[in-house]
């Protein structure tokens, strides 16, 4: 009996550090303490919500599981269920700066997500929790310019241009990223700083195929603490090319509407050909009878 | 709390002024039949839908929605065998990242009803002969430029599109099985028997592009999830992947993006800096799955 | 003094009692119509179960994808083969001593022919839309092709067996009054009022010639299309340009044995020993070494080409064939089947009746194995591992269902023969009385 209880009492040891341990490996990630101060400068509402959990079914659903369900996939280190207590507990900005940094088998998202897209996850998986109350930055007295930008290509240099203005003002030191839109994702084309004329270049791989005139859905944002701007547009910037159907011409594996010419002519031909003789006979066959009433 | 709502509703006033926060963003909700119509006009072409409280509505084709059950079986047909405009679908495998997880065929046997011994994608485990070591490779249809599958179907029943993908219509298929005895990369498979729910699916729309339901006797295989890419969406097996190992996009944009961080890279430098190959090139299939090789070190 | 055409000794009447007195519906016949009635019945349930229940009652799989019926449709159509090579062939050629048996030739190409095309069906995964070939045919898949010649060759053969025919069924509607009504209506219908005038035999003769020269391009495709079932894919041991000839080869083998075995049938059952000879036994088991010959060249190129260069999938195949899997039942067949029964009948005692029925009976079987060989382990050795499937599907064993379809085309094709034989003279009586007097005035 006494056994008994000291197996039990090591079982539940045993149990208790591995979840200390897992509770280890997750505050072991050490998350630089001004990011994990960080606050969202949007409110999470229900179109964040939303968009934030069409992105996160689509790049974090194969290893978190459904949030809630705990259907993580087993990996080591666990990479845990956000919508439980110790994720819920770290801030918004140690979730932010994970999601976009990554570590180890999770990935870094920095490159696929913009900043405002990260938080849309991170307002996701805040919506799980019944408790959250959104800590908002202090905004007083904080004055918010409202950015336009004007884009053009420079053909000489193979840059895209970015002009951003404020109020018809240039702004300098704007951070200003710069993407082509894909069928299933933006790809990064580069990442650059206004100068003092408001003016960011970003290099165009002159190699990058657009549509039959050069253009590409081209994506820009500009971003300078809390002030955003974004701007979609096509472009003439990539490489005129001419799009080909991958089922042009006639081939073997053609349907059969597109069969080669030749195959055609030569099954109907000799089909046909056999079948006229076959025919040729069997009508023939009357003449046998003829040729009796004839003697 | 009254107090905290009226304060929580005027910050967000003032956070919209910054004219982001409701913004649409995502960009994979775009709806790809862009190419054929514009998307946000009426094409005055409308089809059978069934919504999520099982009522029947007619809706016009280019407001479609991914989820969106059509009834329309030869709206779905035409669709399927027409294929994507101005897209040639191409699929890269990163063999260094594979880890065997198996999410990736979970997700495709259950989006197209398989029995677990039937796989569109499966993963094998490959030997390398010269180092002697093993790894992890999935196979799916390499939806090849030149498909000998395609070639020898008595019935038109198996078809490559305009988009590259090689489908297969099980409406017509009469299950010959020579596409099967024709794949050097044994990609196909049939339905010996009744397939998985088959009670339960018997009155879902047939829709080519995802091959559902499945019917007894007749073949099946990877559709690069045609149905998916419709609507700007990745394969089920590219976006289950928790290890990266799938890149998916359009040749003809030289984009592909990964499924796991959904980071979009170059296709062109993805392959020529990876080493990048295909299955079997010596037998001239021509196909559209590009492999980076495993890893060195692994083993 | 050729003993083949010693019938010198024997009355018009005597030829023409002996050669339509098998022209009967006997107790014999009923009763073994009725064994294979009985035994089509019973595997024909089984048939109704695939139906049923899908392609998953037969030992296939997704790796074995083709079996024993795709097997046993080859070896049929090779089978069928024959009647090309013994009336048109060497009818072309003037060889007489094959007009006596070319009517059974004609007869296993017909039985044969028609019971491949079903053969097929049996293989559908879905048989009720069998009507998409011809709606949605595709003229660049071989199955398209394969049909195409199946139905072509099917009637070619019929209207050969028919058209010669004619002064015999003409001889039938004259001479036999004991048989039932229809029978009669039959005759005198298919006799095409038949007197046997100069003329008709000059328009027998023409459209016979026609046929027989189309026979022979038809006949060869048939069977070269068979093989590009095989031929036209990328797998390793059935990607060989030389398949359309090996297979034709084979054919000869296979259905010189069939021949042979229906002579010997015919010959003890209808007491037709004065019309089959030994002769002809010899001949046919001359003709039977010289076809076998050729096959062997072709079995040696098939495995010694790809074997010497190695090269990664075709040495695993060829490994697998010589030494591995398959070694065992590959060289049974090769040796047993082929090679041993070959040098037996260079010599002349093992070319009479008896023994060259036997090893003929050896041939046939072998060559049903052979298509086995050709058709099964190919698919066992993909070029990609075998994984994640059920243990049972790196092989491959037929279920009974699967035999029992088999058997089935199999009485089927006796049934046909039976049927046919018993309804017409098996040896062309004019024939036999034409060669007689042309000997008799020289």
């Amino acid at each position: 009996m006494k056994n008994n209880k000291r197996y039990k009492l090591i079982i539940l040891f045993c149990l208790c550090f591995l979840a200390v341990a897992n509770v280890n490996a997750q505050s072991d990630w050490q998350v630089p303490a001004k990011d994990n101060e960080n606050l969202s400068p949007f409110l999470f509402d229900d179109d964040m919500i939303l968009e934030g959990r069409v992105a996160y079914e689509n790049s974090c659903t194969s290893c978190h599981g459904t949030p809630g369900q705990d259907d993580f996939t087993p990996m080591s280190p666990p990479p845990g269920d956000p919508a439980a207590e110790q994720f819920q507990a770290q801030s918004d900005g140690s979730l932010f700066y994970k999601i976009k940094m990554g570590r180890a088998s999770m990935p870094k998202f920095e490159d696929a997500f913009a900043d405002d897209e990260l938080w849309n996850i991170v307002a996701y998986i805040r919506s799980f929790n019944e408790n959250y109350k959104q800590q908002l930055p202090n905004m007083e007295g904080v004055e918010i310019p409202v950015y336009a930008m004007k884009l053009s290509f420079d053909q000489n240099v193979d840059k895209l241009v970015v002009k951003v203005l404020a109020e018809e003002l240039p702004q300098a030191e704007v951070s200003v990223s710069a993407y082509v839109m894909g069928t299933f994702g933006k790809h990064l084309l580069g990442k650059a700083q206004t100068n003092e004329l408001g003016i960011a270049y970003v290099d165009v791989d002159p190699a990058l195929p657009g549509d039959a005139e050069g253009k590409v859905n081209v994506l820009v944002k500009a971003t300078k603490e809390f002030a955003r701007a974004k701007v979609q547009q096509d472009l003439a910037i990539a490489m005129p090319t001419e799009i080909h159907s991958a089922i042009e011409g006639r081939h073997i594996w053609s349907t059969d509407r597109m069969a080669p010419i030749w195959l055609k002519i030569t099954f109907f031909v000799s089909v046909f050909g056999v079948w006229f003789a076959l025919l040729f006979i069997v009508f023939g066959l009357r003449n046998i009878k003829r040729a009796r009433e004839e003697s | 709390m009254n107090m905290a709502n009226k304060n929580d509703k005027s910050r967000r006033r003032f956070l919209q002024k910054l004219g982001i926060a409701g913004a649409s963003t995502v960009a994979g909700s775009a709806l790809l039949l862009q190419g054929c119509s514009d998307s946000n006009q009426a094409s005055g072409n409308k089809v059978k839908v069934l919504t999520a409280d099982n009522k029947l509505v007619e809706v016009d084709v280019a407001h479609l929605k991914p989820g969106d059950k059509i009834q329309d079986l030869s709206y779905l047909q035409k669709r399927g065998r027409e294929g994507i405009p101005g897209k040639k679908f191409v699929m890269v495998v990163d063999l260094a990242k594979c880890k065997n997880a198996r999410k990736c065929m979970k997700a495709c046997q259950s989006a197209h009803q398989l029995k677990p011994e039937m796989h569109h994608l499966n993963v094998l485990e490959m030997e390398d002969p010269v180092k002697k070591t093993s790894y992890w490779m999935p196979k799916t249809c390499q939806h090849c430029d030149n498909p000998p599958c395609v070639s020898v179907c008595p019935v038109d029943a198996t078809f490559k599109r305009q988009d590259g993908i090689v489908l297969i219509d099980n409406e017509r298929c009469i299950g010959c099985r020579f596409c099967v005895a024709a794949c050097p990369y044994s990609a196909r498979t049939f339905n010996w028997t009744e397939p998985k729910n088959s009670d339960k699916m018997a009155d879902v729309t047939y829709d080519m592009e995802l091959n559902v339901p499945q019917k007894k006797g007749t073949v099946t295989k990877c559709a690069f999830s045609a149905d998916q890419l419709r609507y700007g969406k990745l394969p089920y097996c590219v976006s289950a992947c928790p290890n990266g190992v799938y890149y998916f996009g359009d040749q003809n944009e030289d984009l592909v993006t990964n499924g796991t961080t959904k980071k979009t890279v170059r296709l062109s430098h993805l392959l020529e800096e990876n080493a990048a190959y295909t299955l079997m090139p010596e037998l001239g299939t021509k196909p559209s799955v590009y492999y980076l090789p495993p890893r060195e070190s692994e083993g | 003094m050729n003993e083949t055409i010693a019938k010198e000794h024997l009355s018009e009447e005597q030829i023409d009692q002996d050669l339509l007195k098998n022209v009967n519906w006997g107790g014999k016949f009923k009763l073994w119509m009725g064994f294979l009635t009985v035994s089509l019945i019973i595997c024909l349930y089984y048939y109704y179960q695939q139906l049923q229940n899908g392609l998953g009652v037969t030992g296939l799989h997704d790796y074995v994808s083709w079996g024993i019926y795709i097997s046993n449709f080859v070896f049929f159509v090779a089978t069928s083969l024959i009647g090309m090579l013994v009336s048109s062939v060497l009818g072309m050629m003037k060889v007489d001593w094959v007009r006596p048996v070319s009517r059974i030739a004609e007869l296993v190409a017909v039985a044969f022919a028609m019971v491949a095309g079903l053969i097929i069906i049996t293989d559908m995964g879905r048989p009720d839309r069998l009507l998409n070939v011809f709606i949605h045919g595709r003229v660049q898949s071989p199955i398209v092709w394969d049909i195409a010649v199946v139905v072509t060759y099917v009637a070619i053969s019929a209207l050969l067996l028919y058209i010669p025919m004619l002064p015999d069924i003409a001889l039938c509607r004259d001479k036999l009054n004991n048989v039932p009504k229809w029978q009669q209506k039959m005759y005198q219908r298919l006799s095409l009022g038949w007197n046997n005038t100069a003329k008709q035999f000059r328009l027998m003769n023409r459209y016979t010639r026609m046929l027989l020269i189309l026979i022979i391009p038809i006949a060869l495709s048939i069977h070269t299309v068979t093989s590009w079932l095989f031929a036209m894919t990328l797998r390793s041991g059935w990607d060989s340009p030389i398949f359309g000839p090996y297979f034709v080869s084979g054919a000869f083998v296979a259905g010189c044995a069939a021949v042979i075995i229906a002579m010997y049938f015919f010959r003890s059952n209808y007491k037709l020993k004065d019309y089959i000879t030994s002769d002809h036994f010899d001949r046919m088991g001359k003709l039977l070494v010289l076809v076998a010959l050729v096959y062997v060249y072709f079995n040696i190129n098939e495995i010694i080409v790809p074997g010497y260069k190695a090269n990664t999938a075709d040495a695993k195949h060829v490994h697998e064939m010589l030494y591995g899997h398959d070694s065992v039942m590959f060289w049974l067949v090769q040796l047993g089947g082929l090679v041993i029964p070959f040098l037996l009948i260079l010599f002349r005692p093992m070319r009479k009746p008896l023994p060259l029925t036997i090893i003929a009976v050896i041939i046939l079987a072998g060559a049903w194995f052979k298509r086995v060989l050709i058709v099964v382990p190919t698919q066992l050795a993909p070029y990609y591992p075998i994984q994640n499937v059920p243990e049972a599907w790196s092989g491959y064993s037929p279920t009974t269902p699967e035999i029992a379809i088999t058997i089935a085309s199999f009485i089927l094709v006796l049934m046909i023969i039976t049927v046919l034989a018993k309804l017409f003279p098996v040896v062309p009586i004019w024939e036999v009385k034409e060669e007689m007097n042309h000997n008799n005035n020289k």
